[in-house]
């Protein structure tokens, strides 16, 4: 009898999955997503995320479920009378736990695509295999959004360019990552040369890998890239390079319990040579204590100090080693008009010193007179980010036919994001341009 | 080409974040675990202190929340300082920062913090009449033999709550596994809670059992009485049996006979644990224990946070 019973029980699994997979089956198809997909364990997981709009609970969702069947299958190789056993059942409860979580979480995701009631997510945990039948094959049941197609994307563009003696040289093949077994791109085909001396704007929407091409630029990640500042190769010779590379963040990364000179003392500490005696340090930290105007609140805590206060040490610290490249992710947010243009002009005042100053800014309009160049960098139909322009900010205005920054911004931006959606067009137009400009010498 | 510059070294870093960190001590609230410390120890002492290394039972029971003191504080110095400045740290990494100046720099700050909890919780236990032993096992000052157990199983605890802090990513991750890793150190300290033959194994890894072994040993477990058959008897002397008292009646005897101490000696000797010898070697072998406990738990916060560069933002 228990061996009939568990014959039952196996054939009534064997029905349930096979009807849950049709339902999903029917689900995908709503939302153009293959449904052959319904039938492949750990990709049906992640692949229900995406229609559920909830990508990263789909990819924990599916990492989960392979630990589940993980689990399932090792469990007819342990001794169930084992100590080793109970090892087993707790990790195996703490993963379901997970799962359940995960599950939960995608199918209030299902509810809010399908415009249904949140208590469908209880039917989703109490019976899955009808729930699933019912959303794939009721023709009430239909996704207000789809899950978007990702497009090849604008195939190779933009040419190696050759090293100069002076400046910042930088030619991006690709930066990839591996998401869930499968190669990512996300950023392509990006050279440029930035000449010393030069402000350039860092402009892009959302995503469009901004921060990726800086991480990359300054070897923190490193890409399928050659950077070369002033012919030396960052990446090979990153070691003795980092120090003359300056990143202010974004946020303000500072000790609140120092104070504004022991803070600048420290950062020179670790960004001097060694070879700097303690006595030129301490000039240079009251040279650069003076430049950024800090002098005055020299022995204050650094939490007493104002956002535009806090925003100069930041930017004090990275150039007391007087690096040559100065690159500054959003130094404006949470400034004022005024304190912000007083800040962008002093680093204006810094790139006419002779160093390269990149930055990245939502609010470039306000500021724009003080830039020399501006880097256009935008999410093409695949999501990578790619190079829609590179050159002087006057040119750039007839380039797009836009009259402002923020106009060539929402042309670049995907529709979904508001924006005019014409990427791949400029991706591509740069591209002819820049082969047009090398064949004419 | 440039030539190779040179940039502060490792040393030098370690002194530039130890100036740093007492510079937190005093202007932060760091220095709000010394005083913390001198009210765990109080009120544990209170509770406790009376029969610390004067029976078994209540050395067993004192040692072991001495123990828990020291896990406790240790817990507590460390488990927020890195986490909590974490994207500073990976800002300082990316300019030159060695992490290994950076987590020796809190190493030795942090030895500071123990060896002055140490002293806070010596202290207050001898305040409140512990009666510590009187030889010294491996120094000739017993006092400081119980320091060096103290401040070993305190800086242990200290390490692991660094390692832990260098792991996670935020000071709410690290609060949340702080009270899982105490109860596992309080569970499996093998002395106080009778562990399965497996867990026995996994005894050897908690700092509690080292800790809990080094001051039994310390207060010479063996050779002290045990009070418990004793103190059960004379909660029985009233039964009757058939018109008589016999347990009253034995009690009595062995009162009058002056056989009392005698008993619970011989009581206490059925209870040894060879763990707990009385020998110089097993002090020193829980004392290497828990150095390398620290030293492993140091070497997995540099090479976990070697790989900060990797944070998203």
């Amino acid at each position: 009898m228990p061996e009939a019973s568990s014959n039952i029980f196996d054939y009534f699994n064997t029905v349930s999955w096979l009807l849950y997979s049709i339902g999903l089956m029917g689900i995908f198809k709503k939302c153009k997503v293959n449904p052959l997909w319904a039938w492949a364990p750990v990709a049906k997981e992640y692949k229900l995320g995406q229609c559920a709009y909830k990508e990263k609970e789909g990819r924990t969702y599916a990492k989960l479920s392979i630990a589940g069947y993980i689990f399932n299958f090792a469990d007819n190789f342990v001794d169930h009378e084992s100590s080793l056993y109970i090892v087993f059942l707790i990790l195996y409860i703490a993963v379901g736990i997970g799962a359940i979580i995960y599950m939960v979480r995608i199918t209030i995701g299902l509810c809010e695509v399908f415009k249904k009631k949140k208590s469908w997510a209880i039917m989703w945990f109490i019976l899955q295999m009808p729930t699933a039948l019912i959303w794939g094959y009721n023709k009430k049941f239909v996704p207000v959004k789809q899950v978007a197609v990702i497009q090849d994307g604008v195939k190779d563009s933009g040419i190696n360019l050759d090293a100069r003696d002076e400046g910042l040289t930088v030619n991006i093949n690709s930066r990839t990552i591996i998401d869930l077994f499968k190669k990512k791109y996300l950023l392509k085909d990006i050279h440029l040369h930035i000449p010393k001396g030069h402000m350039v704007l860092l402009l892009g929407g959302s995503g469009a890998g901004k921060t990726t091409f800086l991480n990359a630029v300054t070897g923190y990640e490193k890409a399928d890239a050659q950077i070369l500042l002033d012919k030396q190769n960052i990446y090979k010779e990153y070691e003795s390079l980092k120090y003359d590379v300056g990143f202010v963040p974004q946020q303000d990364l500072m000790r609140g319990n120092d104070t504004v000179y022991l803070t600048l003392h420290d950062a020179a500490s670790l960004r001097l040579p060694s070879s700097v005696s303690y006595k030129d340090k301490k000039r240079r930290v009251n040279e650069v204590l003076e430049e950024f105007g800090l002098g005055a609140i020299r022995n204050s805590l650094v939490e007493k100090l104002s956002g535009g206060q806090r925003k100069r040490l930041s930017i004090a610290m990275e150039f007391i080693s007087d690096p040559s490249l100065f690159i500054l992710d959003e130094p404006d947010s949470g400034l004022d008009g005024v304190v912000a243009r007083g800040l962008f002009e002093k680093l204006r005042s810094i790139a006419d010193s002779g160093k390269i100053v990149v930055v990245i800014t939502h609010t470039p309009d306000r500021v724009i007179d003080l830039f020399d160049d501006v880097v256009v960098l935008a999410k093409d139909s695949s999501r990578c980010g790619r190079l829609a322009y590179y050159g002087p900010i006057e040119d750039s205005y007839t380039f797009f036919n836009k009259k402002s920054m923020e106009d060539i911004l929402l042309s670049v931006n995907q529709k979904e994001e508001g924006g005019e959606g014409l990427a791949d067009e400029y991706v591509e137009k740069y591209a002819q341009l820049m082969t047009q400009e090398k064949e004419a010498g | 080409m440039k030539k190779s510059i040179r940039h502060s070294g490792r040393l030098y870093q370690t002194f530039i974040y130890l100036g740093k960190l007492f510079r937190m001590f005093i202007f932060q609230n760091d220095w709000k675990v010394l005083p913390m410390s001198a009210i765990i120890a109080g009120l544990v002492s209170f509770v406790v202190g009376a029969n610390v290394f004067v029976s078994q039972e209540g050395t067993l029971t004192g040692t072991f929340a001495m123990t828990c003191i020291c896990i406790w504080n240790g817990f507590f110095n460390s488990i927020q300082v890195i986490c909590r400045e974490r994207p500073i740290v990976k800002r300082e990494h990316r300019s030159g920062l060695h992490i290994t100046s950076y987590i020796a720099a809190h190493m030795i700050y942090q030895a500071f913090l123990c060896i002055c909890q140490t002293v806070i919780t010596i202290m207050i236990c001898v305040f409140a009449e512990v009666a510590f032993p009187s030889a010294g096992m491996v120094t000739p000052i017993a006092l400081l033999d119980i320091a060096i157990t103290i401040f070993l199983v305190t800086y242990c605890a200290d390490m692991m709550a660094l390692m832990v802090s260098a792991m996670v990513h935020s000071t709410t991750t690290a609060m949340t596994i702080m009270p899982f890793l105490l109860i596992f150190q309080l569970v499996f300290s093998g002395g106080f809670f009778s562990l399965p033959a497996p867990a026995l194994k996994v005894a050897n890894v908690t700092i509690s059992k080292w800790g809990l072994t080094a001051l039994c040993i310390q207060g010479n477990y063996n050779d002290l009485p045990m009070v418990s058959l004793w103190n059960s008897m004379v909660k029985m002397k009233n039964v009757d049996v058939g018109g008589e008292k016999p347990v009253y009646d034995a009690l009595k005897y062995v009162e009058d006979s002056g056989k009392r101490d005698i008993l619970l000696a011989e009581s206490g000797k059925q209870n040894q644990n060879p763990a707990y010898n009385y020998d110089p070697e097993n002090l020193k072998r829980c004392w290497k224990f828990l150095i390398l406990l620290s030293l492993l738990y140091v070497f997995i916060a540099v090479t976990s946070l070697e790989a900060i560069d990797k944070d998203k933002r």
